[in-house]
């Protein structure tokens, strides 16, 4: 009832502006989420709604919506108050929350089509002309995962020797990635660009825009299957990039099955035992950091990375390639590689003052950087191991199976305590766990936030503790 | 089934804020966190009223300054005793509910000083932390020297005296201070913990003005003679006739007073006590070490203590010499940071002290309390007893 009611409180409106904000404002997922949710009342749980102008004015509409559906209740009684219209006006006012819930989409349909979206068309022209006179290296970086690792880990190793750019956090649509453009000076040597990609044709039309003369791809796996229904299809949208560059270099991390499968020959693939010409050897790695080194003929090269985890080899093996081939000198490229520092939120260790090891791994929500991670924590000895997760989101049909393969990993890896949160998806972590005869501890909690809460009364100094993946609210 | 377990904190007491942190932090919240229990708050008010809402399972409820008059629209919880601790909601919405086990939080006067594990005693209930009698002695500082000096275990020269003997002998206290003690000293009010009121004094001076400030917190006073080239420790226990010790941790300021301990945490609001105004563990010698480890377990053991307690010891780093301060039968925060570093989470230690509560809890039900007798039969008789 309390569920039902929740539609009629004053911030059943500003939840709706939330979700829309928090999708991006993806009209299919937006609607997805409205369908699916019962309880308006708890909406904002991990982020709450910034009021930018954008959402101002959605919140407007939502009122005007609510309110003109409130007024045509009153005008019904008011122009003719017979039994009928009292029914007709009361029913009006039971249905105005759901009808808002939908109608809203209609004003943002209609924006999206005849404005946004030729205003998006005109920006992006622009840039693409901006970028075809520009002279430097375009580099672009495709995969369902480890976008932005790749390309900060190019940007820093390119930077030892030429002038490099790359868009900023996560720029990855054509408008992200035009406002980049626009703050280009002309004067760089080499551009590094990543690639989103949500559905089919995304990013050719990125290409489009960028026209990259190198691609790398960083795998192929489950993210975004709600949206693109099969593995197929999401390799197919991920490979348009080497389709674009036809014969030119293009770089396939092997230790994704299913990019490895789609890489075509001509194309180099890297991995931890190197990369094209490069070689890797005497690798280990800690919490400490990843060391090995990296053989390229006769050169050895002393590398000793901060960044967590083998399965980090790869692509900096894959860096040391496509530097190499750009003129940069071994020293340049070791000097490049020892300088790579983890990235925000992606395998980012701290060590606080009670002595508790925190890896955040919180943007890392996809298959294969789950079982990286995992692995990762399987090597680390002496240390209690805690791994945290709600669960991986968008895997469609295959969320079954990929979550009783964390359950299965986690067994072997013999992590001390795993601590799920409950939804749809943590079940299948738990089952798996239990079928393999799990020797460590599950903890269960109702939602991110209390787990977060308990982790400081559960930890003691010297124990590790993983945050896999967060849960935006569109998926609670 | 989780076990219900009532958290009793605020309480008349110079010590309610303290109370109402070390109540959250870390107890209500690693009970939480433990999943095994449902934790209820039992807040007394400044003025001795009883409020039970699960809203106060969070401390930013006591953040909002408003928060007095939030309960005032509240009716107090009431308490029945007998077959166990029952709290009961009047009104028209009556409910009642049985506490499993009580966790005091309460520093200071009417709670740490045993009257509530009185109380708790008479209802029938399993309680965490020192019994009656262990904490009325440590309450004393005066009774715990008394009670610990015979066993062997130091303390530093005191002069002791009640606030009814100040008027009427202030010169001959004077005179016994002067005699029996040397310069600096400190004056602490016998039964207040927190470091509240506590002064030191470098001069006869300024020795009555502090006894002026202790005499106005407290009926009893201490003074004690300064350890001047001092290293000051503290070790926290838990246990019931099997000790688990925690880590020997020693202070960087001065000697701990109230606001070193609770206030000065720097960003870590979260933490409770403060954890960074110490060396954890202490900077002292294996030797040193072992000894306050050794004379921690006898004291411990001397009072009586049970569930947990820290014991604050003082040492001569020029003679190693080692004396027993005080002891604490609620430790600020349960000094959780001090057992994190030791490897028993918050957690853990709220778990093993509910546990070390319902063992003392069933030992004392085994024992026989009452006997049949003949007694009312024959009284009104021409001899009784």
């Amino acid at each position: 009832m309390n569920a039902w009611l929740s539609r009629y409180r004053p911030r059943y409106l500003r939840s709706l502006t939330y979700m829309l904000q928090a999708t991006e404002y993806d009209i299919g997922d937006y609607v997805e989420w409205y369908g699916r949710t019962r309880d308006f009342s708890r909406v904002e749980q991990r982020k709450s709604l910034v009021k930018t102008p954008k959402a101002l004015v959605v919140l407007a509409l939502a009122w005007v919506i609510e309110l003109g559906l409130l007024a045509l209740a009153v005008g019904l009684v008011w122009t003719d108050n017979v039994p009928f219209c009292r029914v007709l006006a009361l029913a009006v006012v039971i249905v105005a929350p759901f009808a808002t819930g939908y109608l809203l989409v209609v004003p943002l349909l209609v924006v999206r089509f005849l404005i946004q979206q030729p205003l998006e068309w005109l920006i992006t022209r622009k840039s693409r002309k901006i970028l075809m006179q520009h002279p430097g290296l375009k580099i672009a970086v495709a995969g369902s995962f480890g976008k932005t690792s790749m390309r900060e880990i190019l940007r820093i190793v390119l930077a030892e020797g030429k002038r490099v750019a790359a868009p900023p956090h996560s720029y990855n649509t054509p408008l992200g990635i035009s406002r980049f453009i626009r703050g280009l000076s002309g004067e760089e040597e080499v551009l590094i660009f990543e690639l989103g990609e949500y559905y089919p044709g995304d990013v050719r039309k990125l290409c489009q825009l960028v026209n990259p003369q190198v691609g790398i791809i960083t795998g192929v796996n489950e993210a975004h299957l709600g949206k693109f229904k099969s593995l197929d299809r999401t390799a197919a949208t991920i490979f348009e990039l080497a389709d674009w560059i036809g014969g030119g270099p293009i770089y396939v991390n092997g230790e994704s099955d299913l990019a490895r499968k789609s890489a075509r020959p001509g194309h180099l693939i890297y991995d931890r035992d190197g990369a094209g010409d490069w070689q890797v050897k005497n690798a280990s790695t800690g919490l400490e950091g990843t060391k090995f080194t990296l053989t390229h003929g006769k050169e050895h090269l002393s590398i000793s990375s901060h960044l967590l985890g083998l399965h980090q080899i790869g692509p900096l093996a894959a860096a040391a390639a496509v530097a190499s081939s750009l003129g940069l000198t071994d020293r340049q490229i070791e000097a490049g590689l020892n300088a790579v520092t983890p990235f925000e939120h992606r395998m980012q260790p701290r060590t606080d003052s009670t002595g508790v090891t925190t890896l955040d791994d919180s943007y890392n929500g996809n298959p294969d950087g789950a079982r990286a991670v995992i692995s990762f924590l399987g090597e680390i000895q002496d240390h209690r191991r805690f791994y945290v997760t709600p669960g991986l989101v968008e895997m469609g049909k295959r969320s079954a199976q990929v979550h009783r393969e964390i359950g299965r990993e986690l067994a072997r890896a013999g992590i001390e305590r795993v601590v799920l949160i409950r939804d749809s998806a943590t079940p299948f972590i738990a089952e798996a766990l239990e079928a393999a005869h799990f020797k460590g501890e599950i903890m269960w909690y109702d939602d991110g936030p209390a787990a977060f809460a308990a982790l400081p009364h559960l930890t003691v100094a010297g124990d590790v503790v993983l945050l896999q993946n967060d849960w935006p609210d569109q998926y609670s | 089934m989780k076990k219900t377990v009532g958290v009793i904190f605020g309480g008349r007491t110079t010590e309610h804020d303290v109370s109402i942190i070390t109540a959250h932090i870390p107890i209500i919240q690693a009970l939480e966190a433990s999943g095994q229990f449902d934790p209820w708050p039992i807040y007394i008010t400044k003025s001795g009223l009883w409020y039970c809402d699960q809203a106060m399972n969070k401390l930013e409820f006591f953040k909002n300054p408003d928060y007095p008059a939030v309960l005032a629209k509240q009716k107090p919880v009431q308490l029945s005793l007998g077959d166990g601790l029952t709290l009961s909601w009047p009104g028209l919405r009556s409910k009642s509910l049985k506490l499993d086990v009580v966790f005091p939080s309460m520093h200071g006067t009417y709670g740490e000083d045993g009257t509530l594990m009185g109380l708790l005693r008479l209802a029938g209930v399993p309680y965490v932390g020192c019994d009656l009698e262990s904490s009325a002695i440590a309450m004393d500082k005066v009774l715990t020297k008394q009670v610990t000096e015979p066993l062997g275990i130091p303390s530093v020269p005191y002069v002791w005296f009640t606030a009814s003997d100040w008027p009427t002998q202030r010169a001959d206290i004077l005179a016994r201070i002067t005699k029996r003690l040397q310069y600096p000293l400190f004056v602490k009010p016998v039964h207040l913990g927190s470091s509240i009121a506590i002064t030191k004094v470098g001069s006869p001076k300024e020795l009555e003005n502090a006894i002026e400030v202790a005499l106005h917190y407290d009926d009893k006073v201490i003074v004690e003679q300064s350890v001047e080239d001092l290293i000051e420790v503290t070790l926290p226990i838990m246990g019931n006739d099997e000790l688990t010790l925690a880590l020997v941790e020693q202070p960087v300021a001065k000697f701990f007073d109230f606001e070193e301990k609770y206030l000065k945490g720097g960003g870590k609001k979260s933490s409770g006590a403060n954890s960074e105004y110490s060396h954890l563990p202490a900077q002292i010698s294996d030797k040193l070490t072992a000894r306050v480890n050794e004379l921690g377990r006898a004291a411990y053991r001397s009072i009586g203590a049970s569930g947990t307690a820290r014991l604050d010891f003082l040492i001569d780093s020029k003679t190693n010499q080692v004396y027993l301060n005080e002891i604490n039968t609620l430790p600020g925060s349960l000094y959780h940071h001090n057992w994190q570093a030791a490897g028993i989470s918050g957690v853990d230690l709220v778990t093993k002290l509910v546990a070390l509560a319902e063992e003392r809890f069933r030992d004392t039900e085994a024992k026989t309390y009452t006997f049949n007798s003949e007694i009312l039969k024959v009284v009104g008789g021409p001899k009784l007893g």
